[in-house]
């Protein structure tokens, strides 16, 4: 079955009513591979989400930035408030597949998914986005970092659907990027990824540093976050952070690259990141 | 499940299965074999085809999500007397052909390209390519062919 909805209470009541087996697909960039290929069942119920037009797009408010869930990675990299305000997910929504792939899947898509290579898993744990989760019985929020609970797990109940992603307006003084680390430049899923963001006001007042693909879930690292602050970026600042987040990271051996590999580059990218921050900032 | 939906400016309606994607219904369906299956994941390109102007891999999108919307396959870039489009003769001209089987993905994709901005640059052509996989060429006859296509339609 194939259910078509264009209203938020009508993709909940259809949930509702078909019961737990049903899969909402949004793009289906990754719901009909995993129906192709057998990981998710091709006999349960499709509730098909993507024509929700109050699902998507992206606002401005006094104090933080929504986005849609059904916005899609091409709207994210040509979105000009994104660009002014969170450029590391315009950075990052870029770096999905191809132009096919950005034009179809969605970022609510590429968060529920939840691969540990979701490359907006990154951005969205860095800003301390809030994940706006809307049922029959009401809504809830939750921070991105007690969203993401593991492989492919997620906060996301049955019956549940993510409405919107709400990023609080970065501080002034604010310098963000996201970078990726593929075996080429372009469709390719992270190696490791990192969102990174500094503060700088004079010196670093505060720092924000998120992985992907180096653990089950988009993870921080706090440590190496405070060790930052309150210095220049100068480079030792930086091989110290380097240091303390290739020991917080516990990558796997996959078929795009040994754990000790992509431990390796875990430093590189804190690196690469503080020092384009400095040269512009510091 | 009922579908309607427009192929190449004429409407369609026909039943399909709730797992059926958009190249299974132009291709099985329709008989329209311009589009190519590559991969069949999303990788390749070579079944681009052209949803309300925008590329997307046929191969992996449900064809009941283009209920209502106009989809463009390679069989319609030609005019009606079979003439070539600017762009499908600069490919000819440039020999950016050689097995041919990414051509008909390349062309849609590159089609998009040029109706949505008519002269973009030589980084914003890889960009716009990224996603179409070509074994033969190397990809400079392609490119020549676009600015060839860019430099036709600007004459
Ligand atoms: C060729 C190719 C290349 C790719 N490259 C990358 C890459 O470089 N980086 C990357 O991160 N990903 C990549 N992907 C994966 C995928 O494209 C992205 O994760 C995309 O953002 C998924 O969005 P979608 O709308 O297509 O999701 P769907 O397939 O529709 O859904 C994915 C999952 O999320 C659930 N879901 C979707 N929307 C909602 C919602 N609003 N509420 C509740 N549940 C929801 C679905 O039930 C499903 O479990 C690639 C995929 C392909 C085919």
């Amino acid at each position: 079955m194939f259910r078509a909805v264009t209203t938020v209470d009508a993709a909940l009541r259809a949930l509702d009513e078909l019961g737990p087996g049903a899969q909402v697909i949004a793009g289906g960039t990754d719901v009909m591979i995993q129906r192709m290929t057998g990981s998710l069942s091709k006999s349960e119920p499709l509730v098909h989400i993507g024509r929700i037009s109050e699902m998507r797009g992206v606002s401005l408010g006094s104090e933080s930035i929504t986005i849609g869930a059904l916005s899609t990675h091409r709207d994210i990299r040509t979105d000009p408030i994104l660009a002014a305000h969170l450029p590391s997910f315009v950075q990052a929504s870029s770096t999905v597949g191809g132009w096919q792939t950005q034009e179809v899947g969605t970022i609510g898509g590429n968060v529920c998914n939840a691969s540990p290579a979701a490359d907006l898993g990154a951005p969205l744990l860095m800003a301390q986005a809030t994940l706006v989760l809307v049922s029959s019985g009401g809504e809830r929020r939750l921070q991105a970092a007690d969203f993401f609970l593991g492989r492919r797990q997620t906060a996301l109940e049955f019956g549940e659907l993510l409405t919107a992603i709400e990023v609080p307006i970065p501080a002034p003084g604010s310098w963000e990027t996201y970078i990726k680390i593929g075996r080429r430049s372009a469709m390719e899923v992270a190696i490791v990824g990192l969102a990174a963001r500094f503060v700088v006001d004079g010196a670093v007042s505060a720092a924000r540093l998120a992985f992907c693909s180096v653990a089950p879930r988009p993870m921080r690292v706090p440590d190496a976050e405070v060790s930052l602050v309150g210095t220049m970026l100068e480079d030792e600042a930086i091989a110290a952070a380097g240091r303390l987040c290739a020991s917080a990271v516990s990558p796997i051996d996959d078929q795009r690259a040994t754990a000790s590999y992509r431990t390796s580059v875990v430093p590189r990218l804190v690196r690469q990141a503080a020092e384009a921050c400095r040269s512009e900032l510091v | 499940m009922q579908l309607e939906f427009t192929l190449n400016g004429m409407v369609r309606r026909l039943d399909v299965e709730p797992d059926e994607t958009l190249l299974d219904v132009v291709r099985e369906r329709l008989g329209l074999t311009g589009t190519k299956e590559g991969c069949d994941e999303g990788e390749c390109g070579a079944c681009t085809v052209l949803i309300d102007d925008r590329p997307v891999d046929s191969c992996i999108y449900p064809a009941l999500a283009v209920e209502g919307l106009a989809v463009r396959t390679v069989e319609a870039l030609s005019a009606p007397d079979g003439a070539l489009s600017h762009l499908q003769r600069a490919f000819v001209d440039r020999a950016a052909v050689q097995c041919g089987f990414c051509t008909p993905g390349l062309l849609m994709t590159l089609t998009a390209l040029l109706e949505s901005n008519q002269n973009p640059s030589s980084s914003e052509v890889d960009d716009a390519i990224a996603g179409n996989i070509c074994r033969c060429t190397g990809y400079s006859a392609i490119r020549e062919a676009v600015r060839r296509a860019v430099e036709e339609v600007s004459a």
